[in-house]
């Protein structure tokens, strides 16, 4: 008989860019060559229980950004021709968790506001409290692909806030979403919350599924353009579906093998500390508490959505006299 | 008399804080309404708002002078923002959740100044208020004559409204508290020291006289003795408040007759020099017709009798004739007290002269209910009103001839003598007053268990006369400093009158009565913890009360911590076997009886 699982996830943030429900399976298989023997042959492939000995980091960062849509807008150009405008804000900050002391706080937040827009004429608008800087796109800009190009200036401001958090020290560095080109970054993590490609061979994907609180496969290679090094990893309190509370966890390919395995280790000692529980989070387990914390500070940022509406709209109405 | 410091004078008020300018300790919130008369602070990090602190904010506006805002802090609270959850505090311990703990004040307006209710703008600064900040705040500075309390929680010194207190614009404090931790008569007294030693009240306030009852173990008959125990921090407590820290230094102490003792040699076990003996002769309780104050229980006066007692009383008044201390009435010489009850209750039961006494329509029941009672009080009374002791010797309770503090022991006392003794000196004192017709100088009377003596229900001799003087007794200078475990308990009209109350740690069920509704919710719940020491003190001009910490007394209040004696008493070991001495001598002097 077919056992079933609820869904813990809201079912609102299905429609999220980021991919399908926590517990989803991956939905399409990957092309990627994968190289499953990096850590133990293919064949030995069995779920790895954190190591006694490992060390686990008193002090760990956590970048995330969010963003927001304030107001889509319509230009009107010299010609009478129109191009589609998006009014957003976006904020990025870092959480220092530092477990040893028992404190946990933002080292650093910034807001950015734009203006996404293709129109070659497009002013910077300045309401009576903040101002939305003309981020000019390339081609036609249609209305349904502007909120896709805030996500590269969210990208880039998370990597300058958590330079300037991290300060020069290499402590532990855990990025929400795939590593992409943040590999540069010195003993960083990158930490993805949904499973969309199936990278692994049919014959390896049981071991995933088989996978406890606090267990991890073996490290494995991606060849694909943005691949590295990775791994499987099981947080605790999930519903106990296959695929529930499984995240994949990234390092830069530029690593030796040992110090990704490093890596791994260290992550599956610390995260499984960061895992939410269900009734708090819609996306327990695998939003991290720390990162729902910040979200939720970021927003707060990001300024009341009403107020700046309503403000955008009496500048372009002023604008237009 | 008045002490001084010698040294530069301190800034009124505390030393002015350089840097409350520049140090704001936080802002006024947005998400909660700021009104002009409570609005809430946002405290900054680092900073900190304790309960009773004394802030200042300003408020722009157009065409005009920016509006001053002051206010005490009523109420702070702390809280993590970022959490959802109750058991977010977990995480947030754990250093998982990023989280910040923000202290919000709540500030009670205490003056606005010019007079613009504006409420202050969110986000305006908050600044700590210091020195003639503080003082504006409080109302201070438009005191023209103010009294040292104590100290507010920020160890400044906080004042009492003199105008309040001498009659001038009100009169009389009602002071509550649980008995044993509300520290209510180590309040009365030290308030009436700050009266006498501040100097504030000038020549009135050294010429006030106070007529303290002590009514519970003998703790009040050390005020002039020095206490042992005083220490360090209790001078320097002393000096805050420009007071010296001495005893007080004119005190007479009054106790009644050891029972059964026929030299009439006062009744107290710890003090032995410098007290005197109190009694009324038999003369004088017929002449002065003390009679009705036998029964001053609120009970006494719903019965029948109190129509015999008033007849009795005329009668005993009119044909009662002083025989070398006793009285001779109907031809018989009555030396005391129990023979006086004997006779009354003799000549009433006989019916040839039973009209005589009494008047023809009273009924044998009645006279039977008098009697019993007439009877009954002679264990209690027969020490107090005497018929054989010289009735030259000084034995009276007058304030006017006695020291500048009259204590008048009352614990030994069974509680119809207590009654008795309150009631006659009160009357005494009062139409003492009356008859001198003017308000100075003023009288403290200090009496405890207000709510025994002039209780909600019922009437009583004693409460016409604590009624008489919380009505009158402001224009003729008699201030009542009444104590009282329970004021919903006390005559309405007295607690009333009261212009300054005070509150000390009080019980649960009594605070949450309409009697203690000037404290403010967040007050009346910390009036349930106050510690001794502690009082919450309403003045009619200032809109908050104020929680004031006084001074450890600087003088003895029991045996073990008593210093050696003031000389002065030394007289009183002389007199107190002298039948001869000079009536009413003044007890500052220092010299000798004249033999």
């Amino acid at each position: 008989m077919t056992r079933m699982f609820v869904d813990a996830w809201d079912p609102s943030y299905g429609s999220s860019f980021e991919g399908g429900g926590g517990e989803d399976g991956p939905a399409s298989p990957s092309s990627a060559q994968v190289d499953t023997d990096v850590e133990v042959p293919a064949a030995e492939w069995a779920p790895i229980d954190v190591a006694p000995g490992v060390q686990r980091p008193d002090v760990v960062f956590l970048v995330d950004g969010v963003r927001r849509n304030d107001a889509g807008l319509w230009t009107q150009e010299e010609d009478g021709s129109s191009y589609a405008g998006l009014a957003a804000s976006f904020a990025a900050g870092v959480v220092r968790c530092d477990l040893a002391r028992g404190s946990a706080e933002m080292v650093g937040a910034e807001v950015r506001r734009g203006l996404f827009t293709a129109s070659p004429s497009a002013q910077d608008v300045q309401t009576q409290l903040v101002r939305y800087e003309v981020r000019r796109l390339e081609g036609p800009g249609e209305a349904s692909k502007l909120p896709s190009a805030v996500q590269p200036k969210l990208t880039e401001l998370e990597l300058e806030i958590s330079a300037v958090a991290r300060g020069g020290t290499a402590d532990l560095l855990v990025v929400d979403g795939p590593l992409r080109n943040r590999r540069h970054l010195v003993n960083t993590i990158g930490y993805v919350k949904t499973q969309q490609k199936q990278y692994l061979p049919a014959t390896l994907t049981p071991v995933v599924t088989a996978l406890r609180a606090g267990q991890r496969t073996p490290v494995f290679h991606l060849g694909t353009v943005w691949g590295g090094w990775s791994w499987y990893l099981r947080l605790p309190g999930g519903s106990g579906a296959p695929w529930s509370g499984i995240v994949r966890v990234e390092c830069s390919p530029d690593l030796p093998p040992e110090q990704a395995i490093e890596l791994a280790e260290v992550s599956s000692a610390t995260l499984p500390r960061f895992a939410s529980s269900a009734y708090k989070d819609p996306r327990a387990p695998q939003n991290l508490v720390p990162i729902a914390g910040l979200e939720r500070r970021l927003r707060g940022m990001l300024g009341d959505a009403r107020v700046l509406h309503r403000q955008l709209t009496v500048a372009t109405a002023r604008n237009r006299t | 008399m008045i002490g001084v410091s010698d040294e530069a004078e301190p800034t009124r008020g505390g030393k002015q804080n350089a840097k409350s300018q520049v140090d704001p300790v936080g802002r006024v919130l947005g998400t909660a309404d700021a009104t002009p008369l409570q609005f809430w602070t946002a405290v900054t990090p680092g900073s900190y708002l304790q309960l009773d602190d004394v802030v200042v904010t300003q408020r722009e506006l157009p065409d005009r002078e920016p509006v001053t805002i002051a206010g005490v802090v009523t109420q702070v609270r702390a809280r993590h923002e970022g959490a959802q959850f109750d058991s977010d505090v977990f995480a947030i311990a754990e250093g998982t959740l990023p989280a910040l703990v923000q202290e919000a004040a709540e500030i009670t307006t205490t003056r606005v100044d010019p007079e613009l209710y504006v409420p202050p703008a969110p986000g305006a600064v908050v600044h700590r208020a210091t020195g003639a900040a503080r003082d504006a705040a409080l109302h201070f500075d438009r005191m023209e004559r103010r009294i040292p309390m104590g100290t507010g929680r920020d160890g400044v010194p906080v004042f009492l409204n003199a105008d309040f207190l001498d009659g001038t614009r009100g009169a009389h404090v009602s002071i509550s508290g649980i008995s044993g931790v509300a520290t209510k008569t180590s309040f009365a007294t030290f308030l009436l020291y700050s009266v006498f030693r501040s100097g504030q009240l000038g020549a009135d306030g050294a010429n006030a006289r106070a007529l303290i009852f002590n009514v519970k173990g003998e703790d009040l008959l050390f005020l002039d003795h020095p206490n042992t125990k005083l220490d360090q921090p209790t001078m320097a407590a002393y000096k805050l408040l420009e007071l010296p820290a001495t005893p007080f230094s004119d005190v007479r102490v009054y106790a009644p007759p050891r029972a059964g003792d026929s030299s009439g040699a006062p009744d107290v076990s710890s003090r032995l020099t410098g007290v005197d003996a109190f009694y009324w002769t038999l003369e004088e309780f017929c002449e002065k017709k003390l009679l009705p104050y036998v029964f001053a229980d609120a009970d006494d006066e719903r019965q029948q009798y109190t129509m015999v007692v008033h007849s009795v009383t005329a009668h005993l008044h009119r044909y009662a004739v002083p025989a070398e201390g006793g009285i001779s009435i109907d031809g018989r010489r009555i030396s005391s007290y129990g023979d006086l009850v004997d006779h009354v209750v003799e000549q009433l039961t006989d019916d040839d002269t039973r009209s005589t006494w009494a008047g023809s329509a009273i009924n044998m029941g009645t006279v039977n209910a008098f009697a019993r009672r007439m009877i009954g009080s002679k264990r209690d009374l027969s020490r107090l009103i005497r018929g054989d002791l010289a009735s030259r010797r000084p034995h009276q309770i007058k304030t006017a001839e006695s020291a500048q503090v009259t204590v008048v022991d009352l614990h030994n006392l069974p509680d119809r003598a207590q009654r008795f003794v309150v009631g006659v000196t009160l009357k005494t004192e009062f139409e003492e007053k009356e008859k001198a017709g003017t308000g100075r100088p003023l009288l403290f009377v200090v009496l405890d268990e207000l709510n025994k003596y002039a209780p909600r229900e019922g009437t009583s001799p004693i409460k016409e006369v604590l009624l008489d003087i919380a009505e009158r007794g402001r224009s003729l200078g008699v201030i009542l400093i009444g104590a009282q475990q329970t004021a919903s308990e006390v005559e309405r009209r007295i607690v009333t009158n009261s212009a300054i109350r005070v509150v000390g740690r009080l019980d649960p069920a009594e605070a949450a009565r309409p009697e203690y509704g000037f404290l403010p919710p967040a007050m009346r719940q910390r009036a349930l913890l106050a510690r001794p020491g502690t009082m919450f003190v309403n003045q009619p001009d200032i809109p908050v009360p104020l929680c004031v910490e006084f001074p450890f007394p600087a003088w003895a209040t029991r045996k073990s911590e008593s210093g050696p004696p003031p000389s002065e008493t030394m007289r009183s070991i002389v007199q107190g076997a002298d039948p001869f001495a000079v009536v009413g001598g003044r007890g500052a002097v220092d010299d000798d009886i004249p033999f």
